[in-house]
């Protein structure tokens, strides 16, 4: 409404560079993917090197779409909301899906505990975003075991927990995690490291989400069923 | 054939083996060459073997054009030349896909056209990059059911006969939860065409029980319109923009709202601002450079058509409207030079699918040169135009007559106007709107009581023709009846009553004599002719039900595809 005149030239230029980064990640992942998808620890020795580096890619890509996604503003109505209903079983295979590889690779178990056919109205990119980026972190941090938990609440929130058995959040990072999930999301100043922009991110998806009087909200515990750390995902 | 499942999950991805995906025939449209191997890699481990890969929308369509696709993968940003968008309204409006094709736009991050609203042409999902081998199965999966669910109600609704397709909506609610809210608004949409809007109405406040659809708000929003209630279809559209910022299909709807209400200076802020959200529709330049150019806003209205023709270039959707409409803008900026050049350009490039382009562009040249004062050359635009009409019985829709008129008028000639204007009364006698701008221009000729007396005639003309016919049916005659609808038809061919008439007599013809194949054909033809006059009719609805009633069940069911 209120762009400079110069602004559609500078968001072209912007939205054609991501574009083409996009495409970079995407050839990236994809072959580390099928490499790994061949290989084992035993047969090939840069089997650990080979899943770092679709670790990072995956990072990367993160990184990325929540970069684009902010910049198209999140949270205000600017960005191109989409709720649509959809089942469970929808949306945890599309996780399942972008993350098997890394899981594999890296040895971690990813325990689902869902209702495949209920169905719930969100915006299906930006929660496929926020798990799988929740999921990526998780793997990094946890033992051997991440937990991805899905369950509709007494009082009607769909509760969506990713938990893992790994040492749990820092003090610093639960922290910036209440200050992110506070209605008044004033300032950026938790955004002093890369966890920070991911946090962000994660919250103002959950904040876009509303129903009736009710808006989404994202919280960091350390415990759950593991004792490691959970990232509490609740949507109206 | 099967995705590696690693054991680590203990809820393997579901219905991986349902669906054969290794037969299907594919196209992957992508401009990168490394995606599209990527893409390919991926689907030979589905088990692909049939797959082609274009690098640009242009060398798609040669593609779609000889190969019936079972799925395309298609990224929406392909360099200069089409789009992905443009790729699919061309193969759609040229029937190069199968409605059971599967089509996946995919994109680098998520596109504005994914939330638009009501756009025509809908890909089945958005991909947004990077896709896993296991994202495409979960989603090309999810697609194949959701076509399953809507294949018979689709092919009703191809056929028009909405209130089967509605129907089968309501049967189909119960047995998939999932997909509920999509019915939902698919059997609103039914309703809405079938000149049902109260029933259209119920089934949104229905949605909205369940969630805040902004769909669902602007179905009910354009539901006031139609009725009449401007203000309030404004608000809601606006409390709909104000949610939802990218809903372009509410600018649309708000600037016609503004139009409705004589409000053009809204109506063109409205349409510019969704114009540089999303600026690569055809229909919403033209838009924006039809309502500037009323407005007197030259150099909006230049810049909009000046965009329109360069979409166009790569869009099925491209229209000769901007090309007149820019004609006109160099008429107003004094150089008629330049808009005779490009009514030459417009006659070329539109020939063979608008007949009528050569009539068109003659008005509008005959508008350039009265707007610009050259009363000669005006006159003898005028002159020609009435030999062009009198050499064929057609006549352009209503809009270009009542133009045509008012210049033909405008620049002296006096007997072809008259007998447009007694054409539009006897094609639409009962439209009382509609004669009132007639007499405005018959007023504005000086012609106010010979027009009176004219519009008086041609009135009863239609209505005579009419009454004849149902009073033959009335009285069991359904013989004479069908035959003379048939005359009638002839000397009035756009009156929506008498059309609607005769397809009904010809119904009840079959329902009291049998089947005929001939009459079902005739009637068929009628009733789709009145409704490209005038969509969305409850009369249109019920005959087209009772019609397909009337056919003879032989296909048993399913409609087989072309291979």
């Amino acid at each position: 409404m209120d762009d400079t005149p110069d602004a559609p030239e500078l968001s072209l230029f912007l939205a054609s560079t991501a574009h083409d980064m996009k495409n970079s990640i995407s050839v990236l992942s994809g072959t580390l993917e099928r490499l790994l998808a061949r290989a084992t620890p035993q047969t090939e020795s840069a089997y650990p090197e080979m899943a770092h580096m679709l670790y990072q890619t995956k990072r990367l890509n993160d990184n990325l779409m929540q970069l684009l996604a902010l910049y198209k503003q999140v949270g205000t109505p600017a960005y191109p909301f989409d709720v649509q209903p959809l089942e469970l079983g929808q949306l945890v295979d599309q996780v399942v899906a972008l993350e098997r590889m890394l899981l594999q690779s890296r040895g971690v178990k990813l325990e689902l505990d869902y209702d495949p056919d209920l169905v719930w109205h969100f915006d299906e990119d930006l929660i496929v975003g926020v798990l799988s980026h929740a999921i990526n972190n998780a793997i990094h941090y946890t033992c051997d075991t991440v937990r991805l938990a899905i369950r509709t609440t007494d009082d009607g929130w769909l509760e969506l927990r990713v938990e893992d058995n790994g040492p749990g959040y820092p003090p610093a990072l639960l922290r910036a995690g209440a200050i992110a999930t506070k209605e008044t999301a004033g300032g950026m100043n938790f955004l002093t490291n890369s966890a920070g922009l991911g946090l962000y991110f994660s919250s103002e998806v959950a904040r876009m989400h509303r129903h009736r009087e009710r808006r989404g909200g994202l919280r960091l515990e350390n415990g759950g069923r593991y004792g490691g750390g959970c990232f509490i995902l609740s949507l109206p | 054939m099967n995705a590696p499942v690693t054991g680590a999950v203990n809820a393997p991805v579901k219905a991986v083996t349902e669906i054969d995906w290794a037969d299907k025939n594919y196209l992957v449209v992508d401009d990168f060459i490394g995606v599209r191997q990527l893409l390919r890699e991926s689907l030979r481990s589905l088990g692909a073997k049939n797959i082609d890969q274009a690098s640009s929308g242009g060398e798609a369509m040669g593609l779609l054009a000889r190969i019936r696709y079972d799925v395309v993968l298609c990224d929406y940003n392909l360099g200069d030349g089409k789009n992905g968008q443009q790729v699919l309204e061309e193969a759609r409006v040229r029937n190069l896909i199968n409605p059971s094709t599967v089509w996946l736009m995919v994109s680098a991050e998520k596109s504005v056209e994914s939330v638009m609203g009501a756009a025509e042409h809908q890909p089945d999902a958005y991909l947004i990059k990077p896709i896993t081998e296991g994202v495409l199965l979960t989603r090309l999966n999810r697609v194949w059911h959701r076509k399953q669910i809507f294949r018979l109600i689709d092919q009703a609704y191809t056929e028009k006969d909405y209130l089967r397709a509605a129907r089968l909506c309501d049967a189909a609610i119960g047995a998939h939860k999932a997909h509920e809210i999509d019915l939902l608004r698919m059997k609103a949409k039914l309703m809405e065409k079938s000149g049902e809007p109260v029933k259209a109405r119920e089934v949104y406040e229905r949605v909205l029980e369940q969630r805040e659809y902004q769909w669902a708000r602007a179905g009910i929003a354009k539901i006031r319109m139609a009725n009449g209630e401007f203000e309030q279809a404004r608000q809601a559209f606006q409390s709909v923009i104000a949610e939802n910022r990218y809903y372009i299909d509410a600018y649309d709807q708000l600037a016609l709202a503004y139009q409705n209400m004589g409000k053009l200076d809204e109506a063109c802020a409205i349409l510019e601002r969704a114009a540089k959200l999303s600026p690569n529709s055809v229909l919403r330049q033209r838009s924006l450079g039809n309502v500037a150019l009323k407005l007197g806003n030259v150099q909006m209205a230049e810049k909009a058509f000046r965009k329109c023709i360069a979409i166009g270039e790569y869009s099925i959707m491209k229209t000769p409207d901007a090309y007149l409409g820019l004609a006109r803008v160099c008429g107003q900026k004094n150089d008629p030079k330049e808009a005779l050049r490009l009514l030459l350009q417009a006659q070329r490039e539109f020939a063979a699918d608008h007949p009528d382009i050569a009539l068109r562009s003659k008005i509008t040249e005959g508008l350039v040169y009265h707007e610009s004062g050259d009363y000669r050359r005006a006159r003898k635009a005028g002159d020609e135009l009435e030999a062009l009409l009198n050499a064929t019985e057609d006549r352009p829709d209503v809009p270009t007559c009542l133009e045509l008129a008012t210049l033909l008028f405008a620049v002296g000639v006096k007997d072809a106007p008259v007998e447009l204007l007694c054409y539009v009364i006897r094609n639409n006698h009962d439209n009382p709107l509609l004669l009132d701008d007639v007499q405005k221009i018959f007023d504005k000729a000086r012609l106010g009581d010979e027009g009176l007396e004219l519009i008086r005639a041609s009135k009863k003309e239609a209505i005579d023709l009419m009454n004849q016919g149902v009073l033959l049916w009335k009285t069991g005659k359904l013989k004479d009846a069908v035959a003379w609808m048939r005359q009638a038809r002839k000397k009035v061919p756009n009156n929506q009553r008498i059309l609607f008439n005769a397809a009904q007599i010809l119904v009840s013809h079959m329902q009291q004599h049998g089947y005929d194949p001939a009459l079902s054909a005739e009637a068929y033809e009628v009733l789709h002719h009145v409704d490209r006059l005038l969509p969305g009719q409850q009369r249109f609805a019920q005959l087209m039900e009772q019609l397909a009633q009337l056919q003879p069940v032989v296909e048993g069911g399913a409609i087989a595809e072309v291979a």
